[in-house]
């Protein structure tokens, strides 16, 4: 009982960290959507109307689904969306970090952060890509295991 | 996996929302319009990406109740004075400097940039496309 009481509140206490992070990263982007761009487009992956497009749309999607991973309705393809949205980050880091990009990492919005250091970021995605795939396989169990009693 | 998919449909959704409200509120430039540059103007993503040195050409009140940070203030009425302060940034670290007014309409920094091309032809000038809003 104790045992899982534990877990329970582990996976409490993940799951805010997680939503924090991405709330914390989202709302100065959707605050300077331009500022944002500028920082995507240093990646140099995509080009025009696209980095416009992101520079908006990837904002409100870390916001929903850093309350959406809160909300019991949404929060099994929330944890998912930030698992692939980190995979994809992690992807990016790793390809700027190869082709030798001395740039800011725009993670939080602003173009004028220091210079990313891809090591650390990559790490810190990598924590924060285990914590969502926790809190997902947390959320699947406890989702059966519901089912399997309602029938 | 039914269930998963109408999650998938719900933060999509509610994303949707989001980034109408960013659009239609004026607060993200519309992705889909392709704003045309005039000679020597630049767009504000593209010239974030220079660093530059910003100058505000705006009127000094306007400029002491906002500013882009780092910006210099140089205008037609302060001219002597801004540009002794431009000069020495630019010396000091020469960067492309971009100078912004207050909207699309206001022409001061069209004017502005005019002037510095002719006194500092070394220098990589642009005005700011749409002007900047605090």
């Amino acid at each position: 009982m104790k045992h899982t009481f534990l877990i329970a509140l582990l996976t409490l206490i993940v799951r805010l960290v997680v939503a924090g992070v991405f709330a914390f990263a989202a709302l100065p982007k959707i605050k300077d959507p331009v500022a944002f761009a500028a920082s995507i487009h240093d990646y140099q992956f995509i080009d025009g109307a696209l980095v416009s497009w992101t520079a908006v749309i990837l904002p409100w999607l870390e916001l929903t689904i850093a309350v959406g991973i809160l909300i019991p309705t949404i929060r099994r393809a929330s944890a998912a969306c930030i698992g692939l949205l980190l995979i994809a980050f992690i992807s990016l880091h790793a390809s700027a970090w190869q082709r030798g990009l001395d740039i800011s990492c725009g993670c939080f919005g602003t173009a004028t952060q220091p210079t990313t250091d891809y090591p650390l970021l990559i790490l810190r995605n990598l924590a924060l890509l285990v914590a969502a795939a926790w809190v997902l396989w947390r959320d699947c169990t406890v989702k059966s295991r519901t089912s399997t009693i309602a029938h | 996996m039914k269930s998963l998919t109408k999650e998938v449909f719900l933060i999509a959704a509610i994303t949707a929302v989001g980034v109408a409200y960013s659009i239609f509120s004026g607060q993200a430039p519309a992705p889909w319009v392709e704003a045309e540059l005039e000679a020597g103007e630049i767009r504000q993503v593209d010239a974030r990406v220079l660093n530059p040195i910003w100058i505000d050409a705006r009127s000094e009140t306007d400029f002491d109740s906002a500013h882009v940070d780092g910006a210099l203030l140089l205008n037609e009425s302060n001219w002597d004075s801004g540009i002794f302060d431009l000069m020495g940034a630019w010396l000091g670290a020469p960067r492309p400097i971009v100078i912004y007014c207050a909207s699309e309409s206001c022409d001061t920094s069209k004017r502005i940039a005019e002037r510095l091309r002719a006194e500092l032809p070394d220098a990589e000038v642009y005005s700011l496309h749409g002007g900047w809003q605090p």
